[in-house]
């Protein structure tokens, strides 16, 4: 809009001058025939660029593809094979795993049935320690009370001579015999 | 550039008045011998022609020069466009087969991409597309090469199949064979050069125009005053057409390689 605003101005503004119209005219067939140097030289440049790229630039752009090509499937296989080889690597190292745990459990295992043994041993050499501790003591409770027992009726019989002697060297009466029954009593008494 | 505008002798820039060139062909012709090799003497236009095949096989060259597995920035946009070419367009558009013809289509594509671009190019700012030479050279040579292509793969079936479509119903035969044979033998070669030509003639007209008439209005200040404001929104609108001409410089470069490579297939498939 603005442009043809602008062109009407320049038309307007022209001095209009019916200046030589068949150069004009000449000048616009002029303008669409070809001019012969440029002709011959637009051409020639065409042909160098066309044998440019006809021998040159495309066979280099092949090359670079089926380099680049070539190059990109190489690493593709070497990555593929390293991927092979890692998995098989991930393998083995899983079923390593795998058999160190079970190794690990057995170990354990092992431990704890040797563990409830020697836990088992203990207990059972504890219990039989303190069963001998036990009759032992027994023994040696029945052994004391029987020699309790013994210096006991030796005291109880020696005390019975002594008051049978006593009784037999004095007259007893009544009473007296009364008191020493009792004093034989307390005495009996006294030894327990 | 400034001189072309203001040409004219009818022109006077203290009268504030802007003057078109006497003749359009000023703007696109370079008469003066930029220098010369031994008996050629090398305009502008035929040098930026030359520089435009050095910058193509030098683009080329460094882009493919080293063998790397994993390429440069700029070696992967140059094997992109080598395979977009190859890829989609060669095989794409022809077959299989196609991949014979891509090394004219990429030399096709890349001439006129480097051709199209020199028109947004600082300090060259022409469009060697601009030039009929060019635009008409190159589609002469696809003409070229396509009915060679259809003669060798069909032999004179190659015409027939024109002349005498068979998938047409038969009344309608001689008009959609007369209809075909000049569209494909004279109207192709003509569409094909007059689109590349026109597009790049336009594009350079209108951003010399507004850029150009834009920057001389502005730059005249001193001389007109407040109306030298007329020429920002149209330097403006010239920069705006800038980008514009990009899109445009890329787009006609491919649209004429695809179309080389539809009329080659269409050479050799002249069963549809």
């Amino acid at each position: 809009m603005l442009f043809v605003l602008t062109q009407v101005m320049f038309l307007l503004q022209e001095p209009v001058p019916i200046s030589e119209p068949v150069e004009e005219e000449a000048g616009g067939i002029q303008l669409l025939l070809p001019h012969p140097d440029e002709l011959i030289a637009g051409l020639l440049a065409f042909v160098i660029i066309f044998f440019f790229v006809w021998k040159w630039a495309a066979p280099a752009l092949n090359k670079t593809l089926e380099a680049r090509q070539a190059k990109i499937r190489a690493e593709y296989e070497a990555a593929e094979a390293a991927k092979v080889e890692a998995e098989s690597l991930l393998g083995d190292y899983r079923e390593q795993v795998a058999g160190a745990q079970d190794e690990a459990t057995a170990i354990v295992d092992e431990a704890r049935v040797a563990g409830e043994q020697v836990k088992a041993d203990i207990v059972a050499r504890a219990e039989s320690e303190a069963e001998q501790i036990k009759s032992r003591a027994h023994d040696e409770i029945l052994g004391e009370r029987e020699r309790v027992a013994g210096e006991l009726r030796r005291e109880v019989a020696d005390l019975s001579i002594t008051v049978a002697e006593k009784v037999v060297e004095t007259n007893l009466d009544d009473d007296l015999q009364r008191q020493l029954v009792d004093r034989y009593i307390d005495e009996l008494g006294g030894v327990h | 550039m400034e001189q072309l505008i203001l040409a004219s002798g009818a022109c006077d820039p203290a009268n504030d008045i802007i003057c078109k060139p006497d003749n359009v062909i000023e703007l696109f012709q370079f008469e003066d011998n930029l220098f010369a090799i031994g008996p050629w003497g090398i305009t502008r236009t035929v040098f930026l022609i030359l520089l435009a095949m050095v910058i193509v096989v030098t683009l080329l060259y460094f882009g493919l020069r080293k063998r790397r597995m994993v390429p440069s920035k700029f070696g992967i946009t140059i094997e992109s466009i080598m395979e977009f070419v190859r890829d989609d367009i060669a095989v794409g558009i022809i077959g299989p087969e196609g991949v014979k013809y891509y090394p004219w289509l990429l030399s096709l594509f890349m001439f006129l991409l480097i051709g199209n671009l020199f028109e947004v190019t600082p300090f060259v700012n022409f469009p060697i597309t601009s030039r009929m030479a060019i635009a008409g050279g190159l589609s002469l040579l696809t003409w070229v090469i396509f009915v060679l292509v259809g003669f060798k793969k069909n032999g004179f079936r190659y015409v027939g199949a024109l002349i005498w479509p068979t998938t047409v119903p038969i009344a309608l035969r001689p008009l959609v064979g007369l209809i075909e044979f000049v569209s494909t033998f004279l109207l192709r070669p003509l569409t094909l050069a007059v689109r590349l030509f026109a597009n790049m003639v336009a594009g350079h007209l209108m951003l010399t125009l507004l850029l150009v008439s834009g920057w001389v209005f502005m730059s005249s200040v001193g001389e007109i005053g407040a109306r030298a404001l007329i020429g920002v929104p149209w330097f403006v609108f010239g920069l705006g057409i800038f980008v514009f001409e990009i899109i445009v410089a890329v787009l006609q470069a491919y649209i004429f390689t695809l179309l080389s490579a539809v009329y080659v297939e269409s050479s050799i498939h002249i069963e549809h």
